[in-house]
């Protein structure tokens, strides 16, 4: 091999294989590493209506996405301004309410960034996320 | 010249020391942010999640300890642009994700920050080849 970058950055990838073999193993027979784990805050559309009025909808996708549209009555919240817009989710919210956080698509994870902010900094409970977000919700409402 | 680069190495080293040890404590955390973007199948990402923050640990230690440092420069600087291409195709494809650079920590980190921190990276890469390429000559 001529290149010295290449056989350096070679020998690299191969002493960071070490420790990830070893890892790995360590994490062996973990349901993990063959499918995603499921979410516990997951839920969905039809749990949601199940709680009726008590639920406060949280759009955690970008300004621009939210202007174009969003679910009636969603609040924006999301970490591009997350101090500016987070006092009129804390005034809406409620201890009997149950917030579901969404974003675009089942692919998206703004949601669930949200939710756990929510759920850690502000500390609010019973805060959720709906997995399949503002596609899943169009989609129903269009039937 | 040489503590230019001295202290570039340390604070990019320290940077992908952080960024590895972070997600090496919770690889499924990291596997799902990767899955995330949408690129690869779970199972995929999730050798990714192994293998990646091990890279990561190892490049900064030899920036930091300057052996194999050419090779390390190399690797780094492939790995920023290639979380730079993630972001970018993540965000054209409407993917909002968030980009799990730094584990848990990164979470708060908005699309732009995180453009400017892997930018800013590159580019001390960029320096680090050029200060390297100058001291062999």
């Amino acid at each position: 091999m001529r290149s010295p970058v290449l056989r350096q950055a070679l020998l690299l990838v191969g002493l960071a294989f070490l420790p990830a073999i070893g890892q790995a193993l360590f994490f062996r027979g973990n349901p993990g590493l063959s499918s995603r784990p499921p979410d516990p805050f997951e839920v969905s559309l039809a749990q949601e209506k199940s709680w009726g009025a008590t639920v406060l909808w949280v759009d955690a996708r970008p300004e621009e996405e939210y202007e174009k549209g969003h679910i009636p009555g969603a609040l924006s919240l999301n970490e591009d301004d997350w101090n500016g817009l987070l006092p009129a989710v804390l005034a809406a919210w409620g201890p009997e309410r149950k917030i579901v956080v969404y974003c675009s698509r089942k692919s998206c994870n703004a949601s669930h960034g949200v939710a756990e902010r929510l759920r850690n900094e502000a500390g609010l409970k019973n805060v959720y996320v709906l997995p399949g977000g503002w596609e899943e919700w169009e989609e129903d409402a269009s039937r | 010249m040489r503590v230019v680069r001295l202290i570039l190495s340390f604070l990019v080293g320290a940077v992908f020391i952080y960024a590895g040890v972070l997600k090496t404590l919770d690889p499924l955390r990291f596997a799902s942010d990767i899955s995330n973007y949408a690129m690869i199948s779970w199972p995929l990402g999730v050798r990714v999640a192994f293998f990646l923050p091990w890279l990561e640990i190892i490049c900064g230690l030899a920036l930091i300890f300057q052996r194999l440092f050419a090779g390390a420069v190399a690797l780094t600087a492939v790995m920023i642009v290639a979380f730079l291409f993630a972001t970018i195709w993540a965000r054209a494809h409407g993917i909002d994700v968030s980009c799990g650079c730094f584990g848990t920590v990164s979470s708060n980190l908005t699309l732009t920050w995180h453009l400017v921190l892997n930018l800013s990276l590159l580019l001390a890469c960029g320096a680090l080849w050029w200060l390297q390429r100058r001291r062999v000559r």
